[in-house]
């Protein structure tokens, strides 16, 4: 078996082609993930940096890793999605083969040991030149990496040996978790099927997509259906759960609906002859048609659900921001410019904010059955005065209150509202070489914004020098009858700092916090994105060169080259339409829920636009050369012609 | 033993399709391929022979009616039965000659005989090809031969395990007079080395090779000749379509 294992990979290439290439990148993506990866484990932070850069650095190496965990986990997940489609897909246009193997005696064993061992050969080809690709990718991804501003200049990830090992486990574990359910379905073919296209050859629907696609789908429109007057939290579970089941419910139930929803576009192809044709071939190659639209719904569900639910935490954590926020203006400075604001003509109150270098030492626990423990805290402290901070600030304390935010004492911020701090414990401060015993005087509720601030301690805790150098934002609010924009121009020309509106300012600050998000979804897209090009582009070109003999009876029929090449264009532009429409049924699905909260809907409509360009883009040229290359030839060598 | 049947069918009845569409292909079928000889079937199109062939060879199962194959009930069978029948027992040669692309003649030849399992060494696999007269198309694979060399090529595959009987679907088909000749001329030789061949074909020339022909039409046996001409093969022919 392993030596028709080794003739088929090496004669019908065409077929393994885009799933060694699926390995491949798989494998190079894992191996250099991997590789970074192992690097984070140990961050290094330079000595003689200050306890905040030490713990932005700790953070940003904490990031790196989650990001780089998803990586390893989709690329794995991806890969095996590719490899299962793309194989199921050769594995059908070889159909009469394996029967023809049965005929000659051959065990359904036999053809799972079969096409097990092809499975073993592409991991095998993928991971080698996985290994090779892994080692470019790993500097590409530090480099992101460094960029998104997770990991520092000097970062330099080593190779190791280990990975070798590791890296080839993981592409033929790949391959082999890819090929293993066309493999199994492989081993029902009837050798009977060697001598005429019937039964399961000629089933595309089989029982398997009809349960994991129903099962799935009835799961994503329960959820949302459930999703109608969900809270925020809530639409954003559901808004990630639909955008993944509802992909992959389309994606299995793509032989069903791919045709369906070429009848429906038939109305409109039907108007030209060359349109009839394509939305005739598209409805009878439906095999072809759904391996086509299948990664494309998944890219779009995927990417466009994912996103559209992110954009839309963002932007509702942006209105949460300017609703806590009254104010008009915010201006950032430093805290010796900050306390002159309040002189400024036309400011009413100004409250400064304080970004303190000091350490701040509590007791958590996060629920009543765990041990205490404690943390030490450098970022997120800001040293306010609490009247003024209280006029600025729509933010009704949860218990206590920061009226008594004076002397020895220190509030609960929004950021650790529910991290579990032991308010009666002792806290300990460090501000230079000074160390305080703190009494938590208030507790503040809970916002959207994800890393808002920790801590609020009393200005007068401050040393006078420390204040003056610390970076500030001042709320400002403008005496009725001012215009804003006036007093910015006063604070501006007395040169107190940068000033933004609150509106301006919100949205600065998460766009900022929403970095980490966007490196994960570049990694997200750009991988699910390559991925489905190579599904979509291998489909086309396995199918295409099946083609041959249904292009030349099509130019005996009258057709000229230019017509089939025409008409296959046609018929890949509308199978590329159904899939980003379906792709974008789920994800419409996935965004719905934020209906239920006015304003907060983010549509990434320059997303959508720019896969539905590169959709069609990718289709229309794999289409254009495919074509062009199977009716290279006189139509008359393959009309008719009897295969070997 | 040396009279009992290589195939037989009693009452066999097999239909296709659903409702308003469905048709009955084989239409209680009673027949018997004597062991040692070389029956050809022949009909019109739509007559049921290749279904009669696929259900002598254990490829399908009749709706009705009893098929015994080299000694042995095969109705209802578990397909590990005839998987293992298929190895040693039964042959085939398809019209379009049905050989893996990716494996040379001799590769093609030599997995026939390792799925049919221990004693068949690459001496007698070399030896099938030279029979057929292919042996210096050993390393060639099946795009590199002829339509006549091919379908020798799955002759070989056939004889390497001597199978009691060779079923043969349209063996002469596609290919020109001379290389039929051939190959009708190797099943010849095959019959007179005491295996059974059955063999559904179109054209009296082939069909006159047989030592008997049984006529189908609309499912029925309706004719027999025994040691027939082309001529009266294709007289019968021509009164059964007409």
């Amino acid at each position: 078996m392993l030596t028709l294992s080794l003739a088929t990979v090496r004669d019908r290439w065409q077929l393994f082609i885009g799933a060694i290439l699926t390995v491949t990148f798989g494998v190079a993506l894992v191996q250099s993930a991997l590789q970074t990866l192992m690097a984070t484990g140990e961050p290094r932070v330079p000595p003689g940096v200050s306890g905040l850069r030490a713990e932005q650095i700790r953070e940003g190496y904490a990031g790196a890793a989650t990001l780089l965990g998803m990586t390893v986990l989709l690329a794995c997940f991806l890969a095996v999605f590719i490899v299962a489609s793309t194989f199921a897909f050769t594995v059908a246009q070889r159909r009469a083969d394996l029967a023809l193997l049965r005929t000659l005696g051959a065990g359904r064993g036999h053809l799972l040991l079969l096409l097990l061992c092809e499975g073993v050969l592409l991991g095998l080809l993928g991971s080698a030149a996985g290994v090779v690709v892994g080692l470019p990718a790993t500097w590409v991804q530090s480099e992101l990496l460094i960029g998104l501003g997770m990991l520092p200049e000097s970062f330099s990830p080593a190779w190791s040996f280990s990975l070798l090992p590791i890296s080839l486990c993981v592409g033929v574990g790949i391959a082999v978790f890819g090929v293993l359910g066309a493999s199994v379905r492989a081993m029902r073919v009837r050798p009977l099927e060697a001598l005429r296209d019937v039964g399961e050859a000629a089933r595309v629907m089989t029982a398997g997509r009809w349960i994991t696609g129903g099962t799935l789908l009835a799961g994503a429109v329960a959820l949302v259906a459930a999703g109608r007057g969900a809270d925020l939290l809530g639409a954003v579970m559901i808004g990630m759960a639909v955008s993944l089941l509802g992909a992959v419910a389309l994606s299995r139930l793509s032989p069903l609906l791919v045709p369906l929803a070429g009848r429906l576009l038939g109305a409109l192809l039907r108007a030209s002859t060359l349109g009839d044709l394509a939305q005739a071939n598209l409805r009878d190659g439906v095999r072809r048609s759904a391996a086509t639209a299948a990664p494309l719904i998944v890219l779009v569900a995927l990417t466009v659900g994912l996103t559209g639910t992110l954009d839309s935490v963002a932007k509702a954590t942006g209105l949460d921001l300017r609703r806590i926020t009254r104010g008009d203006l915010v201006v950032s400075s430093t805290g010796a410019q900050a306390d002159r604001i309040a002189g400024v003509p036309g400011v009413a109150a100004a409250s400064p904010q304080l970004q303190v270098e000091m350490s701040v030492r509590v007791a958590q626990r996060e629920s009543r059955d765990d041990p205490v423990r404690h943390a030490v805290y450098h970022a997120g402290i800001v040293a306010v005065d609490a009247a003024a901070y209280r006029r600025t600030h729509a933010l009704p304390e949860r218990s206590g209150s920061l009226d008594r935010l004076r002397g020895a004492t220190i509030a609960l911020a929004p950021g650790m509202a529910n991290e579990g701090v032991r308010t009666r414990a002792p806290v300990t401060a460090r501000i230079g070489d000074r160390r305080l015993r703190l009494r938590v005087v208030a507790s503040l509720p809970e916002t959207l914004e994800n890393g808002a601030d920790r801590f609020l301690v009393p200005r007068d805790l401050i040393p006078a020098d420390v204040a003056a150098r610390a970076p500030a934002e001042t709320v400002v609010q403008v005496a009725p009858g001012v215009p804003a924009a006036e007093v910015a121009g006063r604070i501006r020309a007395a040169g107190l700092g940068e000033v933004r509106t609150v509106a301006a300012w919100a949205d600065g600050r998460v766009a900022a916090q929403q970095r980490g998000n966007d490196g994960i979804m570049t990694v997200l897209m750009g991988l699910s994105g390559l991925y489905a090009a190579l599904a979509v582009v291998n489909a086309m070109l396995i199918a295409g060169a099946e083609r041959k003999g249904e292009f030349a009876v099509a130019r005996l029929t009258g057709l000229g080259r230019g017509q089939v090449v025409a008409a296959a264009l046609i018929e890949a532009g509308a199978v590329t339409a159904i899939g980003l429409l379906l792709g974008g049924a789920v994800a419409a699905g996935a965004l719905a829920p934020f209906l239920a909260t006015p304003g907060v809907l983010a549509l990434p409509w320059g997303l959508a636009a720019a896969l539905a360009g590169g959709a069609f883009a990718v289709t229309a040229a794999t289409s254009a050369a495919g074509t062009l290359a199977a009716t290279r030839e006189p139509p008359v060598r393959y009309a008719g012609s009897v295969p070997a | 033993m040396q009279n009992e049947p290589v195939s037989e069918f009693q009452a066999v009845t097999k239909e296709y399709g659903r409702g308003a569409a469905r048709v009955r292909v084989l239409d209680e079928v009673s027949l018997a391929f004597p062991s040692g000889s070389w029956t050809a079937v022949m009909g019109p199109s739509g007559s049921g022979k290749s279904t009669l062939l696929h259900c002598a060879a254990g490829l399908e199962q009749p709706d009705s009616g009893r098929v015994r194959l080299a000694g042995r009930d095969v109705t209802g069978v578990p397909e590990g039965v005839l998987t293992a029948m298929r190895r040693r027992t039964v042959g085939f040669v398809f019209q379009n000659f049905n050989l893996i692309g990716s494996l040379t003649a001799e590769q093609n030849v030599a997995l026939a005989a390792r799925l049919a399992g221990a004693g068949v060494s690459r001496a007698r696999v070399r030896a099938a090809l030279a029979d057929v007269g292919l042996a210096d198309r050993l390393r060639h694979r099946p795009k590199e031969l002829s339509g006549g060399q091919r379908q020798r090529v799955a002759l070989a595959r056939a004889m390497v395990v001597r199978p009691a009987v060779l079923f043969a679907d349209e063996p002469t088909g596609a290919l020109d007079s001379a290389s039929a000749r051939t190959v009708l001329d190797l099943m010849r030789a095959m019959v007179d080395g005491g295996q059974s061949v059955v063999m559904v074909t179109h054209d009296p020339g082939a069909a006159a090779r047989a030592d008997a022909v049984v006529f189908l039409r609309d499912g029925r046996i309706v004719d027999r000749l025994v040691r027939p001409t082309a001529h009266q093969v294709a007289d019968r022919l021509v009164r059964l379509e007409g």
